[in-house]
């Protein structure tokens, strides 16, 4: 029997601390109960092993690249504990200092919170990812090397641990294997916080040592504050999406639908997540048809950060956060409209709904709102013309973290299928106890060297049983099912998921959009908007 | 004398102790919003929802039902719901623990009241004419007793969970040990000195008046070995996470609960504007150490050195 992975274990253990084999992992229902029907984290290449620090679990998700001399090593120390002094004090980290005291102080280590994260549980409970592990060695190394407890009192409070170059690199990579989902927040009877605590690790390794995935920073809000979106998106290439969104609308209704951008003074400035227009463009037509029946007045914008939605930040870096909350303020301050209003993102939604909506003051403090409240409007209403019996077919939702726990937008959504899909089964648990899709907090658009395999493999492992659970009875590859996520980065997951799995060619299950939905009941739409083998 | 002069210090430690906790906690800047639905205080949406769900949210009155988030919020304090849904074998120690620490706090105080109520010449017995001097008696009877038991079944029941389940052994540390062995102490000599030196508490109830009144009193040795450890438990507490009862306040309040949106010209918004107007020192190229937030925001963070 292998030994159990202790705190200490993170500056000491030689070679890396654990794997992840497939028999290892919580088991799966049919039709993956056999091992080997199930997908691996494929192993890296020497070339890779010998570039990125691997030791925490054989995956890289940072690409750290190893220190060469000694010197190099203790430089890495030095900025992380100057990072860390910076994390807790007020002028520095004023944005999340007091949530992050209380739960350095108070954690009553009950381990009540560790049985409500996916990742602990589908990895068949790996030391390292139960949710007090990174949390718990923080406090000790601020406990031994700020407080500066001797060794002996060290030893009588538990925090002797080692601060070496292994035991941060490791912390780094361990602040990417959680998805920030707050599961465990919601059942700690003390309320203190672990993925906080994640998400400050994060924030330390980004705005002091400038370590971050590439694909949040560099390419991400680094790209988006230059080029205008993450996914590269220049305004000239966003013209030329549109018009071919505007081509297929037409092509769809047989009449010229445009996509309003930059209207001055339109009632709603609509912010999508810049990905749509790219990976699912016909979610995007989906929101036109809707908004241009009903008759709402809407535009997007075509500035630089505004017509892309996304704010990584709130997952990694809090100045990167405000630099694109602020930009995005600023076009609908520009535009002079009446609201902004995100559509089906759902970090979208927590980044300007909730957590920057304490960064823009002024001027910029523009009325903020989600989409979904006005679809939910537009169809209990009657404010089109829809027709449920187009929605035949088996639904479930998925509730994306950053919408139902972090943002409070339940049921909205629920109404809207409840009357549209006559065949809906929720997912269980649901609603504000659901379970992340494995892509929340960037893991989604994270693909550095296996990273994607670990985390359709174990990440998304909990979402894969729920989706399988929901559908259990209707399995047949004849019978078309849909998953519906109203989130990009969750649709993300969930398309990799199903392709990891090949969920959809073997057995029909689907994956899109809320609004998409909804387009697929208008009776003005002839056929079924919703085509099967692009969905 | 040197009992009643060590009391009046650890009291002094505790009152300050908490004081200051209670302080540093209260006057960490307002931070970002981070709160966790269900949010207790919304109205009408028990399943979590808020008030995000709603069209024009912005130019509504916000409704907040305080008392329902008090409701929550006791319930969870009495009950400890949390633990009873998620981990029941958990709970079966955890909650008569702290129901013991709670029964303690009820039974100080009943002395306390007995004790006046005697200094006032009021005679507190089963024996007493009046209703209220005997529920006094009674309550400090049954509120010391059960909170001794009680205390000493929880202890116990943590420290052997502790020490053999190897997911919470992993993660507890000598001085975890430590306070439970002086939690568990407290109540097993209380329960002690009130089998052997004071069934009625009548004893408990001379100390405190000699508290009051500065004038030593006639104690035996179990009770005098038990306000020691109780003092000096009090005095070493509040440096202690078990300060997690204040804490709570605030990760629920303050952090979970804390949805009060930001709105123009608002004092919140106020706060939040100086707040940005600090200087922040963060060192990473794509900030500007030294600048205001405010100042950080305005550049779009491509590192000069990159863009060469």
């Amino acid at each position: 029997m292998k030994r159990k992975i202790t705190l200490k274990d993170i500056g000491k253990l030689e070679g890396q601390m654990i794997d992840n084999q497939k028999a290892g992992l919580s088991e799966l229902p049919a039709p993956f109960e056999n091992l080997d029907d199930q997908p691996d984290i494929k192993e890296l290449t020497a070339s890779q092993k010998a570039k990125f620090d691997i030791s925490l679990d054989g995956v890289s998700a940072i690409g750290l690249v190893k220190p060469q001399t000694k010197e190099e090593e203790d430089e890495f120390v030095k900025k992380f504990l100057s990072g860390l002094k910076k994390l807790l004090s007020k002028e520095n980290n004023w944005t999340f200092l007091q949530p992050l005291m209380l739960s350095l102080e108070n954690c009553a280590k009950c381990q009540n919170c560790s049985d409500a994260c996916p990742i602990y549980t589908e990895s068949g409970r790996q030391e390292i990812y139960r949710p007090t592990y990174r949390a718990e060695v923080l406090r000790r190394i601020i406990r031994k090397y700020l407080k500066k407890e001797g060794r002996l009192l060290s030893k009588f409070t538990g925090s002797d641990i080692d601060l070496n170059y292994k035991t941060i690199a490791r912390l780094a990579e361990l602040s990417y294997r959680c998805t920030i989902c707050r599961r465990c927040a919601q059942s700690c009877p003390i309320g203190v916080d672990n993925g906080l605590i994640t998400h400050e690790i994060r924030k330390l390794f980004s705005q002091e040592m400038g370590i971050a995935p590439k694909e949040l920073h560099q390419l991400g809000t680094v790209q988006q504050l230059k080029v205008g979106s993450s996914t590269g998106t220049s305004p000239k290439a966003l013209a030329s999406f549109i018009a071919f969104i505007e081509s297929e609308l037409e092509e769809l209704t047989g009449k010229p639908i445009k996509l309003p951008v930059d209207k001055e003074g339109a009632d709603i400035l609509l912010l999508h997540n810049a990905g749509e227009f790219i990976s699912w463009p016909e979610h995007v037509e989906a929101f036109a048809l809707v908004f241009d029946a009903a008759g709402i007045d809407w535009t997007l914008s075509s500035k630089l950060v505004a017509y892309d939605s996304v704010n990584y930040g709130v997952w990694y870096d809090d100045v990167q956060l405000a630099r694109i909350a602020a930009r995005h303020a600023q076009a609908a301050r520009d535009l002079k409209v009446k609201r902004m209003m995100v559509g089906e993102c759902g970090h979208a939604h927590k980044a300007m709904l909730v957590v920057s909506d304490r960064v823009v003051t002024g001027d910029l403090n523009i009325p903020r709102e989600s989409a979904i409240p006005l679809l939910e409007d537009i169809v209990l209403n009657d404010r089109i013309k829809l027709d449920p019996g187009k929605n035949r077919f088996p639904v479930t939702l998925h509730d994306p973290c950053n919408l139902v726990r972090l943002s409070g937008i339940v049921e909205p959504q629920r109404r809207i299928i409840r009357k549209l899909c006559p065949d809906f089964r929720e997912m269980e648990p649901h609603g504000v106890d659901n379970y992340c899709c494995g892509g929340g907090s960037g893991f989604a658009i994270m693909d550095n060297a296996n990273f994607a395999d670990w985390r359709d493999v174990v990440a998304s492992r909990m979402k894969l049983k729920q989706i399988l659970g929901a559908f259990k009875d209707v399995m047949s590859p004849e019978v078309h099912k849909y998953v519906c996520a109203p989130c990009s980065n969750c649709k993300g997951a969930i398309r990799d998921l199903l392709a990891r799995y090949e969920l959809t060619e073997k057995h029909g299950i689907h994956y899109g959009g809320l609004v998409d939905l909804i387009a697929n009941a208008m009776v003005d739409i002839k056929g079924q908007f919703i085509h099967w083998d692009e969905a | 004398m040197w009992l009643l002069l060590l009391t009046y210090a650890c009291l002094l430690i505790v009152t300050a102790g908490i004081a200051w906790r209670t302080y540093k906690y209260a006057s960490l800047p307002v931070h970002l919003r981070w709160e966790l639905y269900p949010v207790a205080h919304e109205v009408g949406r028990p399943y979590g929802g808020s008030y995000l769900e709603e069209i024009d949210w912005w130019h509504r009155p916000r409704k907040i039902n305080l008392l329902g988030e008090s409701s929550v919020f006791l319930r969870e304090i009495i009950l400890f719901r949390e633990y009873f849904h998620s981990n029941r074998r958990f709970w079966s120690f955890v909650y008569p623990f702290h129901l013991g620490l709670f029964l303690l706090v009820v039974w100080v105080v009943s002395v306390l009241t007995g004790s006046i109520l005697t200094l006032n010449g009021l005679s507190v017995s089963a024996a007493s004419p009046d209703f209220w001097l005997q529920l006094i008696f009674f309550l400090t009877l049954i509120s010391g007793v059960a909170a001794f038991i009680l205390g000493i079944f929880g202890a116990v029941g943590l420290f052997v969970k502790r020490s053999l389940d190897k997911d919470l052994r992993n993660y507890t540390a000598p001085i975890d040990y430590f306070n439970l062995a002086g939690i568990l102490l407290i109540f097993l000599t209380g329960l002690l000195f009130w089998i052997i030196e004071d069934p009625s508490f009548g004893a408990a109830r001379s100390f405190i008046q000699g508290l009051i009144t500065f004038k030593p009193s006639e104690i035996g040795p179990l009770m005098t070995i038990n306000i020691v450890l109780s003092c000096l438990f009090l005095a070493y507490m509040p440096f202690t996470r078990m300060m997690h009862y204040v804490a709570k306040y605030f990760t629920y309040h303050k952090v979970r609960w804390d949805d009060e949106p930001n709105k123009p010209g608002g004092g919140l918004e106020k706060k939040l504007q100086a707040q940005l107007d600090q200087p922040a020192d963060w060192s990473a190229p794509h900030l500007h150490a030294g600048q205001s937030w405010s100042e950080q925001v305005k550049s779009n963070g491509v590192p000069d050195k990159a863009e060469k």
